[in-house]
């Protein structure tokens, strides 16, 4: 009897904690795969504050030295700003950064941005965790 | 069992938000709430810069920095924060026909996003998104309330009627009275073309929003809202969230169109078929 209510109570506060209405302008999980991380060392070849996304773009070379290009994606530029990040000064074109994130579903050399590590040696957030905006674990719904 | 204990610490963030711990080497929590300001008509003045989806009291800097917003922790890999969430008092009570419709959005990782579009969110979505700040200005015949997200925004007007001339919209019509110390907002009036809240919870030209903003302390601001909507929904559907007071935080120019890749992006992946797993 202890078992069952304890299995009852649970359920409950499972569904009290239906799915995040979202922190970005869309859903990770439509584009990326939080099954895929991705950890690249690369130099900065372009940087767009825009919206909804910002972008910045790597040159990675990897260990036998073969180079491909990298689009990152990440916050608005707003949300940049009050994450710590500074136009033009955080980060440059040339400066040589890692970043964290996960790959995109189509399998280009695209990927959702999490945490860089700038040439500094600062880390900064440059987008939100994965799994923002995607429903995510419970739906919102029961459904028989 | 086990399980269940986990969840606890969440849940005591989700309904106490001052709960939860400063980012590591982050500032102290703020000291003891102080009272509500009051305007000059002796109502509680809600005017401010807030945060919608967060629970920490402090400057933006203090409440997500750290973290990252919507992160938790200072683990980068970790999960959205729970305490980000908004808190419903069951599954939202969809019609079956709707439920199925909501499950298949879900089941698309929230591909058909209207934000996606660059649309403007409806209510009560607009105020549960923790990136983008609202700023309340508040008269005794007025309250204005600023949506960086979208550059969107509602004039409500006190000791007022729906106008008879309406035409469906993405924000709707809203009208103010005071509760007691409590705002009370009704808008009516909306398109059907933005979700309620998470992924794929549509709804139809017939919704009835009723929001309740009680601001507790100096602090915060309780949010209950109540979505009622017979075309789609069984029963009036009510969640509850907080807004956090933002002081020093100002609203900046968004212009979700200028760069918008998203939905071309969304075109190619759909044509090849792609897998949304979790």
């Amino acid at each position: 009897m202890a078992r069952l209510i304890a299995g009852l109570l649970e359920l409950a506060l499972v569904l009290w904690l239906v799915s995040s209405p979202l922190a970005a302008h869309h859903s990770f999980g439509a584009e990326f795969d939080a099954k895929t991380p991705v950890v690249l060392t690369g130099v900065v070849t372009k940087i767009e504050w825009t919206n909804p996304h910002s972008h910045f773009y790597l040159d990675v070379k990897d260990e036998r030295g073969r180079l491909s290009h990298w689009r990152f994606e990440g916050y608005t530029v707003n949300a940049l700003y009050r994450t710590g990040w500074k136009k033009d000064v955080s980060m440059k074109i040339g400066d040589t950064v890692t970043v964290m994130g996960w790959k995109a579903r189509d399998g280009s050399n695209a990927a959702h941005a999490r945490e860089v590590t700038l040439a500094s040696g600062k880390k900064l957030f440059f987008g939100p965790p994965a799994g923002t905006g995607d429903g995510g674990s419970v739906p919102p719904v029961k459904v028989p | 069992m086990r399980r269940l204990l986990r969840l606890l610490p969440i849940l005591a963030c989700v309904w106490w938000p001052g709960c939860a711990a400063p980012p590591p080497g982050g500032p102290a929590p703020a000291s003891k709430p102080a009272a509500v300001a009051r305007t000059t008509d002796g109502k509680p003045d809600l005017s401010g810069v807030w945060q919608g989806g967060n629970g920490r009291r402090g400057t933006w800097e203090e409440a997500n920095s750290g973290l990252g917003v919507g992160g938790i922790g200072s683990d980068p890999t970790a999960p959205p924060n729970p305490a980000s969430q908004q808190v419903v008092s069951a599954p939202a009570p969809y019609q079956p026909w709707a439920a199925e419709r909501v499950l298949k959005a879900y089941n698309r990782r929230g591909i058909d996003d209207p934000a996606g579009l660059c649309l403007p969110l409806g209510i009560p979505r607009i105020a549960l998104v923790g990136l983008f700040p609202i700023q309340i200005v508040q008269t005794p015949t007025q309250i204005v309330m600023l949506y960086e997200y979208m550059s969107v925004f509602r004039v409500i007007p006190f000791q007022a009627s729906h106008p008879d001339d309406l035409v469906p919209t993405y924000m709707g019509d809203s009208i103010a009275r005071w509760d007691g110390d409590t705002l009370v907002v009704d808008t009516v009036s909306f398109n059907d073309k933005t979700w309620l809240t998470g992924t794929g919870t549509f709804h139809s030209d017939a919704l009835h929003v009723t929001e309740r903003y009680t601001r507790i302390d100096k602090d915060q601001i309780n949010y209950d809202v109540t979505m009622d909507d017979p075309k789609v929904l069984t029963a009036p559907w009510t969640i509850h969230s907080t807004l956090m007071l933002r002081d020093g935080t100002r609203l900046r120019e968004y212009v979700c169109a200028e760069n918008n890749l998203d939905p071309a992006q969304y075109e190619k992946l759909l044509k090849e078929g792609v897998a949304f797993t979790r």
